[in-house]
């Protein structure tokens, strides 16, 4: 399928402009956490709920296909037709097949994901047949010619006078903007359509293979009527939504209505086994008939995706959508600019499966990596380790762009080349520079430093100032390596300094090897496994003549790239072993300083401090896992800790993303400086480079009274004091 | 070919299960929005629906009986009452998307979530359900299962074939502005009469 180009930034700055769209969304994203957070007040632990799901879900796709036969025969012993679409035209033709045997005119729909992603709709009125959506948020995007923008709430884009004036068109008469009375309006007109429909089509939210029951979790009772009231009873629905046992069906129930719309259960939870009776009239008398029923199981690339050794996670999904509830891009733009039907970045993902790479292309770099979306997914599914997988295939599928690919195989590859440069923009930011920021950029640049400062290429990075921080240690306990990182080396070079102070006062030798370059990451985020494989063996080589006892970066991002070599050069006979030898090395600087403060007695709380805020990077807590540790140590160094609000929410800077798609990240950023305020800190910690760079430029515009310093930053002025005392 | 409604309480989960649970049954029910009418004898039961009826102004009814309902009277009640009672198959048909009230029978409640459990293969069970704006189930107040995976080990067990579901509550929608908004395309009225007392001595 030849993907359309899309105008992406036009799209995103059209919906940044949207009021309501913003509103809704904003409100939505506030409240979320803790309304979910409260339904599973009762549930048991949801980690153990969640492992459940993952693993009933991994054992079925490892067997979809014996799954599915089993879901068949129980089905058809039951009396219930199944077919298995390969995709969405042989579908599409069963069903209008169907529909012209029996001679079905009208059909009323509840929600189905499935024939949105077939459009089945416009398929079936071509042929003339009357086909109504009767789930409301889906009734009224239908009504508005629009497409849902998430996958529970369709119309969350839509205000009530929105909705009010489609309901005006449609019943042409004027309906208020009262949402009482426009819930009503919707119930007497598409209560006419239940009763008068002769085919019932739904989806389902599991199928269960023991006894082929199609289950059916909704809230607005229309799921009931569609399988209550029509004669034909079809369900269309997704491979992924077959489950082995009725038991496994509890397992999902547990947490389906919980992270969708933080429900203990929703309304109506049904399911149904076999065809059941409906009453028709016959010359005017109502009889009892047996129903026909339907399930189309639709493959549509899901049997693909299942035999996929990395993308068969996707069946751990459940459709809950909580994904997007959590992520900083979708609650800021909504769920169109991500294509087709699915939204967010498990859209992103389904849609490389069911539509294509071309249209995964388009959107796949909305997704910033900060890794929220699987602190709640249900089946855990690793929604951006997926992404960046797809990125990999991408570019060896189709490669990179030229300029692109040129910068990083020539220049960040080449270290020396690449070092050049930087020094090179040291001297060239200078007509726009104040001190070690910069706040005004000319022409269409501008754009980058409007709402957010930008810091300056130090003029000496820290690989020039090793000699004068580096003290000789007589007895050291331990000899590390320290890895900078383009940012700490070139533009956050007194934190390099600090990380020097603070390891050396635990008689720590700290060495710099020279050869080290970028970790890799902005390579590896593009897709360019192959570049960042040649840096990795660049940094492997230099790090291994140290012969350090530990490797030890104070830049989550890095430290995790650093550890990533051994998974990246796993296939590689030469490298593969010293990346994994590399990796057990490797250390962040927190938590080995956490670790040695405990050791020697200092890792405790002391008064008096400065107020401190502190924020969470997103791959420091949530990939390295790594959150008290920084705490304990501002603590250690005298600080007040002061929480704020999503301290663990990112701060949009994300690598390219934060200067690519600056209109996104700048209210992302903006949310996280206001939490900053809302707290009265005087600083802003924080132990990610990135981030650092992120958070100051917005301080500086916004909050120049509260400063951003690395945790290395504070504990080193706390050495300093001592020294002076 | 049929036999849920046959066979489940054999499966009941005696040990876990009981009126103990009701209280929190019901506290989950309201929060639900259901309306929860906990009564000590079948009288009480009678007379509960009865109020119900009376203040919603009710004249036309389609009922299915269930064994709680047949013991306490209650059609007998609502006709003598001079509301308008269907209980045939067609009669419903006919008047179910007219009624004021739609009465049924379910089989257990669930205390985790406040959801009450009812098979629903017969057509007149789903139609009396959904239709009317206002539905009622009596419950026995002793059938109250701890949770989710309780009432599925009773399902799993029974569940050959039919349609089954959870109530919970009244239809409701958030879909626009988020705004919970109850009585969209089933009922908008949900309220449980759970009696202590059993018919004919037993649990059901």
């Amino acid at each position: 399928m030849k993907a359309e180009k899309r105008k992406l930034r036009k799209e995103i700055s059209e919906k940044l402009k949207d009021k309501t769209l913003r509103g809704a969304l904003g409100r939505f994203a506030e409240v979320y956490p803790e309304a979910r957070a409260a339904a599973y007040a009762n549930a048991g632990d949801v980690e153990t709920l969640r492992e459940a799901v993952k693993q009933m879900k991994i054992a079925t796709v490892g067997q979809i296909e014996a799954v599915a036969d089993r879901f068949e025969a129980a089905a058809t012993k039951r009396g219930v037709q199944v077919f298995r679409a390969e995709d969405g035209e042989s579908a599409k033709a069963y069903l209008l097949k169907l529909c012209k045997e029996t001679g079905v005119e009208r059909i009323v729909k509840s929600k189905s994901m499935a024939s949105e992603e077939i459009h089945l709709n416009p398929y079936l009125e071509a042929a003339g047949i009357t086909v109504t959506e009767t789930d409301l948020g889906e009734w009224i995007v239908a009504l508005a010619h629009e497409r849902p923008s998430h996958m529970v709430i369709p119309a969350i884009h839509m205000n009530r006078h929105q909705v009010a004036e489609h309901f005006s068109k449609e019943l042409k008469k004027e309906i208020p903007p009262d949402i009482a009375v426009m819930v009503q309006v919707a119930r007497k007109e598409l209560r006419e359509k239940f009763l008068q429909a002769d085919m019932g089509i739904s989806g389902a939210n599991f199928l269960i293979a023991e006894n082929g029951a199609v289950g059916l979790v909704t809230n607005e009772g229309n799921a009931r009527m569609v399988t209550t009231l029509p004669r034909i009873q079809v369900a269309i629905v997704g491979y992924e939504k077959l489950i082995p046992t009725i038991k496994d069906a509890a397992t999902i129930l547990k947490v389906l209505p919980r992270n969708a719309t933080c429900q203990l259960m929703t309304s109506y939870t049904t399911m149904v086994s076999g065809p059941t009776p409906a009453m028709v009239k016959r010359d005017g008398k109502w009889v009892e008939e047996q129903k026909e029923m339907h399930v189309i199981l639709l493959d549509n690339g899901r049997l693909r995706a299942a035999k996929d050794e990395r993308f068969r996670e996707i069946f751990q999904c459940v459709r809950c959508a909580s994904c997007l509830n959590v992520c900083p891009v979708y609650t800021l733009i909504g769920g169109h600019v991500y294509g087709h039907i699915y939204a967010g970045g498990i859209g992103a993902i389904l849609t490389a499966f069911l539509h294509g790479m071309e249209e995964f292309a388009q959107f796949h770099e909305l997704c910033i990596g900060c890794r929220r979306c699987t602190t709640i997914c249900p089946g855990k599914i690793d929604i951006p380790g997926l992404i960046e997988e797809l990125r990999v295939r991408k570019v060896k599928d189709k490669g990179l762009p030229f300029l692109l690919k040129q910068t990083f195989e020539n220049v960040i590859a080449n270290r020396k080349l690449f070092h050049s440069l930087l020094r090179l923009a040291a001297r060239g930011q200078k007509p726009f520079q104040e001190g070690k920021l910069i706040r005004h950029l000319p022409l269409f640049f501008a754009g980058l430093a409007k709402d957010r400062s930008l810091p300056a290429i130090a003029e000496e990075p820290l690989r020039d100032r090793v000699a004068k921080v580096k003290r000789k240690i007589a007895n050291p306990d331990k000899r590390v390596a320290f890895f900078g990182g383009c940012t700490m080396d070139f533009v956050f070079p007194e934190t390099g300094e600090s990380v020097f102070k603070v390891l050396q006062d635990l008689n720590i030798e700290v060495l710099y090897p020279e050869g080290q370059s970028c970790c890799g990451k902005p390579v590896l985020a593009m897709g360019d496994e192959e570049t960042m494989k040649r840096i990795a063996r660049e940094n492997i080589k230099a790090l291994e003549e140290a012969n350090p006892d530990a490797i030890v970066s104070a830049c989550p991002t890095c430290t995790e790239s650093l550890q990533h070599y051994r998974e990246l050069l796993k296939d590689d006979p030469e490298w593969g072993p010293k990346a994994a030898a590399m990796a057990k090395k490797v250390r962040e600087f927190c938590s080995l300083v956490a670790e040695e403060y405990e050791k020697h007695g200092r890792l405790k709380k002391k008064a008096g401090g400065l107020r401190v805020t502190y924020h969470d990077s997103c791959h420091m807590k949530r990939v390295l896992g790594i959150d008290k540790e920084p705490r304990q140590l501002l603590e250690a160094a005298g600080c007040e800790l002061v929480e704020m609000k999503d301290a663990d929410k990112c701060c949009g800077m994300s690598g390219i993303f934060g200067v690519k798609y600056a209109e996104l990240s700048m209210p992302i950023l903006s949310q996280k400086i206001a939490n900053i305020e809302e707290t009265g800190a005087e600083i802003a910690a924080c132990a990610c480079s990135g981030c650092m760079v992120q958070i100051q430029g917005g301080l500086d515009k916004k909050l120049p009274g509260v400063k951003m310093k690395h945790v290395a930053d504070i504990l080193a002025e706390k050495i300093g004091e001592k020294k002076i005392a | 070919m049929h036999t849920f409604t046959e066979t489940w309480q054999r499966s009941f989960p005696t040990a876990t299960s009981g009126s103990h649970l009701f209280a929190e049954f019901e506290e989950r029910a309201r929060a639900a929005a259901a309306e929860v009418f906990r009564c000590a004898t079948l009288t009480e039961a009678r007379e509960a629906l009865l109020r119900l009826v009376e203040g919603a102004g009710v004249t036309k009814a389609v009922v299915v009986e269930s064994p709680l309902q047949l013991a306490a009277g209650v059609t007998e009640a609502l006709r003598a009452r001079g509301v308008e009672v269907y209980t045939a198959p067609a009669e419903i048909a006919e008047h179910a998307p007219t009624a004021d009230i739609g009465i049924s029978g379910v089989e257990f409640g669930v205390a985790e979530t406040g959801s009450v459990f009812q098979e629903g293969y017969a057509i007149a069970t789903r139609l009396v359900t959904i239709l009317p704006p206002l539905h009622v189930v009596f419950l026995p107040s002793a059938n109250i299962v701890p949770d989710v995976p309780q009432a599925f080990e009773i399902i799993a067990k029974n569940f050959d074939r039919g349609y089954l579901g959870f109530i919970t509550g009244p239809s409701r929608t958030g879909d626009i502005e988020r705004v919970l908004t109850i009585g969209v395309h089933g009922p908008g009225r949900f309220a449980i009469i759970a009696c202590d007392e059993a018919p004919q001595g037993g649990t059901r």
